[in-house]
């Protein structure tokens, strides 16, 4: 008697086990209405803006909206969604990675789904465009890098705002006399080593990183060469300092409010953690430095991508129609985030505030930071060798050959 | 015979759940993995065309595959001998009679229980430039040592740490098989006139030769097999300069950042055959069958 238990016992643990994979396909019949949509998590403030924007959404059409929140490592999790053919409706797209996931048609073409597609900032709008024209996801927001001051320690050392230059070459100086009057643990401006902070540099330097073939190329412009070695004499130096690798903090943003930085080169999206943990910093935004004499900044944009199994296409349509339609302004004024619509930035007047001025000026002349399929393999080449070149390992010069030998080899074996 | 076949069927019945999940989890992925070796597949779309060996030709052109190489293989060279002496010794030294040995064993236990990423970031703390060692090293040698982005550094932090939070774990495993080393041959040795230190040498070490083999192997195939650590510490990249690249570091490139499932797989199975190999060599030289115990 007692083995029969058992065995009853195994028997219903086995049918558990296959009870539980039927239970994904009870996803397929869900209602129409019902759209998942996938998003990394962000600062409190884009959270609720996100929240308030899809009830708003649900509330004038009467569809569901699951907010799915994938913590860490977005890409990654959602490439595996998508391996396991379990993609949501609606996901997040940066436009650095959108080429990679139009090659591989996955995403659904929206060319004529989306409403008045003339009213978006154009380069934003084209990341996210095949070769020909074919649309695949429409930007939500967009941020640019601006150069934030910090006026409480510009002040302590004898400034004003007046005297930090706006060109490349001279806010090097001028960082340089800063340091003399600063603590040993101070910066007197923080940068970034990736490539994502300097594609515009390179670009106003005379040198796109990404040929028309799409291969690397960082050695054809000497004036791009030494761009990249003012970074590494003024990291040498000591004005120029990293927040990871020579502050010890997370980010610029974290360098920045706990005063330990005067200047950083930064998007808009420090603003949330400025005001809410560091609300006691006094700062002013400027335009991004010219580098030689070209007005020069990046452009980061996300959009909402629709995948193309997905079975609710008509509903994610109207979703992201709305979000990036009538729902705009709610989002935009609760998460901070700069609209993509030319009429609702018009309508918010954003232009009247100082620091965010300096931000949406940068629009008009931002390199988006986009630039087809090859991107990321050459912003990791190059992320790779220029910290040889900032240890000084290498020369500039060579590191930036075996970057462009290291691209170039690892894209011929991609084809 | 017929109970025999009764009974078959009822132990197989209580091992059916583990079996069906080894079976879906580990065997229906290995021989998958097989199969994909030899496509070029685009993970997103699943789209693949077969290549036939090309992804391996791929592969061993790869300088990112010999940077990975020559760091797991640095990484295991140093990791294993150091983690398994040190736990052994400690192990020894905890065995003997001192006071408080629970007390210690208990703190001692702490590093293998942190998360490994907590403990990567509670070492990166420790080792940026601006940190409690590179502060420390400033001010007692004068000297600025930069640990996160000297290539030659990085991949040290990173096995410091991994022995530091593996040695507790071996340590217990040596404590439980110290226990059962019979008093008599410490008597008899002693009577011999060898010394501790002897007796540590000629019999805790003889007689510990199955569980050596154990945390030796155990060791291997952890080494190899890192990725945590150097994920985080890295920030996904295996810099700088590919010094902190790991074989799994890049199969997970490969695959997600890459696109690029085939070269994955294939670099997986190069991985497979690499642990194999070197286990059976290690159980060889050891001659783990031929040790009583």
């Amino acid at each position: 008697m007692k083995k029969i238990a058992a065995f009853a016992l195994a028997t219903s643990l086995l049918l558990g086990v296959t009870a539980c994979s039927s239970g994904e396909s009870t996803k397929t019949t869900a209602k129409d209405d019902t759209i998942t949509l996938a998003v990394w998590g962000s600062s409190p403030a884009e959270t609720k803006g996100l929240e308030t924007t899809v009830k708003s959404f649900e509330k004038s059409t009467g569809k569901n909206v699951k907010i799915e929140v994938i913590q860490d490592n977005f890409q990654d999790a959602l490439t595996a969604r998508f391996a396991a053919k379990n993609a949501p409706d609606v996901f997040y797209m940066e436009s650095f990675a959108a080429p990679k996931f139009i090659k591989s048609g996955v995403l659904a073409d929206i060319s004529d789904d989306v409403k008045n597609q003339d009213d978006f900032y154009q380069p934003v709008l084209n990341s996210f465009k095949d070769d020909e024209g074919k649309l695949f996801a429409v930007p939500k927001d967009y941020s640019t890098l601006a150069l934030y001051v910090n006026t409480d320690l510009l002040e302590k050392a004898g400034y004003t705002m007046a005297d930090v230059p706006s060109d490349w070459d001279g806010l090097l100086n001028f960082s340089k006399t800063l340091q003399g009057k600063l603590a040993k643990d101070q910066a007197a401006m923080v940068f970034d080593t990736s490539m994502a902070r300097h594609m515009s540099s390179l670009i106003a330097s005379g040198l796109n990183p990404v040929t028309a073939e799409g291969k690397a190329d960082f050695t054809s412009s000497p004036k791009a060469l030494d761009y990249l070695q003012s970074l590494i004499d003024g990291h040498k130096e000591g004005y120029l300092k990293n927040a990871k690798i020579d502050l010890g903090v997370d980010w610029a943003g974290a360098a920045f409010g706990t005063n330990k930085a005067v200047m950083m080169i930064e998007g808009n999206w420090v603003l949330s953690a400025l005001k809410t943990d560091y609300p006691t910093v006094k700062y002013e935004a400027l335009e991004a430095p010219t580098v030689n004499g070209n007005k020069e900044t990046m452009t980061f944009t996300v959009g909402y991508a629709i995948s193309k199994d997905s079975k609710h296409k008509k509903t994610a349509v109207e979703f992201i129609n709305y979000m990036t339609g009538d729902g705009q302004k709610q989002w935009s004024e609760l998460s901070g985030t700069f609209p993509t619509r030319q009429s609702v930035a018009d309508a918010m007047k954003l232009d009247e505030d100082k620091v965010l001025k300096a931000h949406i000026e940068g629009a008009k002349y931002g390199t988006v930071w986009s630039s087809g399929v090859n991107l990321p393999v050459i912003s990791g080449a190059f992320d790779n060798q220029f910290l040889a070149a900032l240890n000084g390992d290498k020369s500039v010069k060579d590191a930036m050959k075996a970057a462009e030998k290291e691209a170039n080899d690892e894209i011929a074996r991609q084809q | 015979m017929g109970n025999r076949r009764y009974l078959n069927f009822q132990g197989y019945s209580f091992m059916m759940p583990a079996l069906l999940a080894i079976l879906f989890f580990t065997i229906v992925p290995v021989v998958y993995a097989f199969f994909m070796m030899f496509y070029k597949v685009d993970i997103l779309s699943g789209a693949r065309t077969f290549i036939g060996l090309d992804n391996f030709r791929k592969i061993f052109e790869d300088p990112k595959f010999w940077a990975s190489f020559t760091n797991t293989f640095r990484y295991v060279l140093v990791v294993v001998p150091i983690q398994t002496v040190i736990a052994m010794a400690l192990a020894a030294l905890l065995n003997s009679k001192i006071n408080f040995s629970r007390g210690f064993l208990t703190i001692m236990f702490i590093p293998t229980l942190t998360s490994s990423s907590a403990m990567t970031l509670i070492f990166m703390w420790l080792f940026n430039n601006n940190g409690l060692m590179a502060n420390m090293m400033e001010q007692l040698f004068g000297m600025k040592v930069e640990f996160l982005t000297n290539p030659s550094l990085a991949l040290t932090v990173i096995m410091a740490m991994n022995i530091f939070s593996t040695v507790p774990h071996f340590m217990v495993v040596f404590l439980s098989g110290l226990q059962d080393i019979p008093d008599s041959l410490y008597e008899a040795a002693s009577l011999d006139g060898a010394n501790s230190f002897k007796k540590f040498l000629h019999v805790t070490v003889p007689q510990l030769m199955p569980i050596t083999f154990y945390v030796i192997t155990m060791g291997l195939v952890g080494c190899f097999q890192i990725f945590d650590q150097a994920f985080i510490l890295s920030g996904g990249t295996g810099g700088p300069q590919n010094s902190t690249l790991t074989f799994s570091l890049y199969i997970y490139q490969l695959a997600f950042t890459s696109n690029d499932m085939g070269r994955a797989t294939a670099l997986a199975f190069v991985l497979g055959t690499i642990i194999f190999a070197v286990t059976y060599i290690v159980n060889k030289l050891l001659k783990a069958d031929e040790v009583n115990g």
